[in-house]
């Protein structure tokens, strides 16, 4: 079951957006297209070599509980969430999200 | 076991909902995974999950009544085709599904197989070839393609003293009772989709009663072929495709 | 569909109220066909077949009879196929019927293990031939270890009925489908190629048994967590614990379900035990002895299991010799010789092959025993 998260950020833009309001709040995090369950993974390695984009590794130093490597995403902004890991991948360890559009500029 | 979605996120692709929350035991890069994924997600979008009564075989599936959320009937080896029939023949509301392996289907069950597509019976068959024996250590299948070493052709199969490899369901397709017949492969995103679809048309046609239907997923065994998974998907994509080619098999439905 | 004319008041399709004037009307029937209208009259809901002298009237008559009733028949490939429909369809709680002969139950052994560890209900009929391997299609007895011990592997056991009348089989169909239901096992009923393929005046007396609860069943799991019908528990702990709870069953149905009778017991020297068509024989052979003087009785086991040890050994104190008789080379011998713990002399006279005992065989082996054991020769003064 995929439990969704209590507190959200705000914004699920890319990370360095403005802060409009001026109140000094921190950058909301960077939008992860392909958020993985760590400890399904049995690092057989097929989502990695499945990947166009080549941005995802096995992460030797670490070991999941079931005492594999598990995969790990290298360069989230160049995710297109075409999803080919997650469709070859045996275990259902990915959730691809879609990519917000970005806000409309306002005109000034 | 879970991860976090975050509020307003759309979710494209996730885990379905006719997958239990147990990780599979199956090992690291084994095609059942991607098959039973694929069962999940055709039930579920055919809302087929409440009335669905499947049997499980015996190999290394037989623990998919852990991974799918489904009623299953455990059979004994080689005998889901016709524990299937007695479940469709009383139950005609249900939606019968079989999954069998290459031994359960090719080599014990030719008999229960062979007549269940005879007599067109309303149940959709999923049959994963792997071309080995997975559960007992690596052995011949029916399957095992001509040169392949395994643990009971050490020295590769050799037409002269194993025979060939059987392609069951050009066999099958034969039978007038065999609505659709398809092959697909787990070999890539790609060919998933067209198995995922395969599926489909699987399912449907066992709603729309028109008769048997089977679907062959040929499929990766990286322990038994005694490779690593990424390498046993290659010998999938070069070697085993050209054996036993993906495709529509023979659909009677088609005007 | 072309309306078929109903059936003529002697036609035992035709349906007989309870109260109605043809209750109760005998009718001659051939004993396949005989249990195969008491199973549809039973409520069977599925029936599953292949054909195998000398039971072949019985999948014909359901090839017949059960779509009139719009209910499924199949021929399947093979006793295996048949067996296995049955476990499947037994498996949503139907109430499911196979029958065959001596080497088809052969090839239903590895279901018998899978349904008795399934604890799935399922009636299967054996109408037994001359065995072993093709063997003949006369009438034998020779599948009672089959039946009461053998089949397939494992720790199991399977209530097994045998009748001795066509009109015993009927009834004896109805009380296989509630103990298999009752106690979730499969039920064997015991019966020979003699009783298959005779033909006996019958009354039209049948009984449905109510249907109870499955909530085991798999039906398909809307509104409730999904249903598995197994019997692979790969934790040693875990098979242990079933088969603790298949044992329990077992002794439960060893505590109740016991059934046999007697006749002439009461001044009896000597008692044959037989079964089914042997216990026809020896009702034969009992009046013959009698009029020679021998006082016999016959013991007749209608579960074979759960065995009536303890009637049987009840029984020894007051008799000076047993003799078994059986369509067979001595299987049942080895049950009664267990439950006498060797209190009396036990002998045996059977007949193989397809070869039935004739009275006056079982009359010389009654005089044999009688001499052994030292039977005073009475004449029936009373």
């Amino acid at each position: 079951m995929i439990a969704v998260a209590e507190s959200a950020p705000d914004d699920l833009s890319l990370g360095g957006a403005a802060d409009p309001a001026g109140a000094g709040r921190a950058a909301p995090a960077p939008f992860q297209p392909v958020l993985i369950d760590v400890d399904r993974c049995k690092g057989c390695g097929l989502c990695v070599a499945a990947c166009p984009k080549g941005i995802l590794d096995l992460d030797d130093s670490r070991v999941n509980v079931q005492g594999y490597h598990p995969v790990r995403i290298t360069n989230p902004d160049a995710c297109t969430s075409d999803a080919h890991c997650a469709r070859v991948c045996p275990d259902c360890v990915f959730t691809i999200l879609a990519r917000p559009k970005p806000p409309r500029a306002v005109p000034a | 076991m879970s991860v976090a979605i975050p509020e307003g996120a759309r979710v494209i692709f996730g885990r379905p909902e006719l997958l239990t929350d147990r990780t599979n035991s199956y090992c690291p890069g084994c095609g059942h995974g991607v098959v039973h994924r694929l069962i999940a997600e055709v039930l579920g979008e055919l809302g087929l999950g409440p009335r669905t009564i499947a049997v499980a075989p015996v190999g290394c599936a037989v623990f998919a009544y852990d991974y799918l959320g489904l009623d299953f009937v455990e059979a004994p080896h080689g005998r889901a085709p016709a524990v299937a029939t007695g479940i469709r023949r009383v139950r005609p509301d249900a939606f019968v599904l079989t999954y069998q392996g290459d031994g359960d289907l090719a080599a014990i069950g030719t008999g229960e197989i062979v007549h269940a597509a005879a007599r067109g019976e309303l149940i959709t068959a999923v049959f994963v070839n792997n071309g080995i024996y997975g559960m007992t250590g690596g052995q011949m299948a029916p399957t095992t393609l001509l040169g392949q070493r395994t643990t009971s052709s050490p020295r590769g199969r050799d037409a002269a003293f194993h025979g060939y490899p059987i392609p069951m369901t050009e066999m099958l397709a034969v039978l007038p009772g065999v609505a659709y017949a398809a092959r697909g492969s787990v070999a890539d995103a790609v060919s998933i989709g067209r198995t995922k679809r395969y599926l489909q048309r699987a399912c449907e046609i066992q709603l729309e009663g028109r008769g048997f239907a089977i679907v062959e997923v040929i499929s990766n065994c990286p322990v038994g072929w005694g490779m690593t998974p990424v390498e046993s998907i290659e010998r999938l994509k070069e070697v085993v495709a050209l054996e036993y080619r993906p495709g529509v098999i023979i659909d009677r439905t088609e005007p | 569909m072309t309306t078929r004319p109903a059936p003529a008041a002697s036609d035992p399709r035709r349906p007989v109220a309870p109260g109605s004037p043809h209750r109760g009307r005998r009718v001659l029937m051939k004993g396949n066909e005989a249990m195969a209208e008491a199973a549809i009259r039973a409520g069977c809901d599925a029936y599953f077949g292949y054909p195998i002298t000398p039971q072949a009237e019985l999948l014909e008559w359901m090839a017949r009879r059960m779509p009139e009733e719009g209910r499924p028949f199949v021929q399947a490939e093979s006793e295996l196929g048949a067996i296995n429909m049955a476990l499947g369809a037994a498996a949503t709680g139907a109430r499911v019927l196979v029958s065959s002969s001596s080497p088809g139950m052969s090839l239903m052994a590895e279901a018998m293990s899978y349904m008795a560890a399934s604890e799935l209900p399922v009636v299967v009929i054996n109408v037994m031939r001359g065995g072993p391997g093709l063997g003949s299609i006369g009438p034998s007895q020779s599948d009672y270890f089959q039946a009461t011990k053998g089949h397939g592997h494992g720790d199991y056991r399977v209530p097994v009925l045998a009748p001795a009348s066509i009109g015993e089989a009927m009834a004896l169909t109805a009380d296989a489908f509630e103990l298999a239901e009752r106690y979730r096992t499969p039920v064997i009923i015991l019966t020979d190629g003699i009783l298959g393929q005779a033909m006996e005046p019958v009354e039209l007396i049948f009984r449905e048994p109510p249907r109870i609860d499955a909530p085991w069943a798999t039906t398909g799991a809307a509104g409730r967590p999904p249903r598995v019908v197994r019997s692979l528990h790969l934790k040693s702990e875990d098979l242990e614990a079933h088969n603790r709870h298949l044992q329990a069953k077992y002794a439960a149905i060893t505590d109740r379900e016991v059934r046999h009778e007697t006749e002439h017991l009461e001044d009896a020297d000597l008692v044959i035990v037989a079964y089914g068509t042997a216990a026809r024989v020896a009702r034969t052979a009992i009046a013959r002895a009698r009029d020679a003087g021998l006082r016999a009785g016959l013991f007749r086991p209608v579960t074979l299991w759960p065995f009536p040890s303890s009637a049987l050994r009840d029984l020894a104190a007051r008799v000076a010799g047993v003799l078994v008789v059986e369509l067979s080379a001595g299987q049942m011998v080895e049950d009664v010789r267990l439950a006498l713990e060797g209190r009396v002399p036990v002998a045996f006279t059977g007949r193989t092959g397809g070869m039935v005992p004739s009275p006056g065989e079982v009359v010389a082996a009654l005089r044999d025993l009688a001499t052994t054991a030292a039977v005073p020769d009475g004449r029936p003064e009373r």
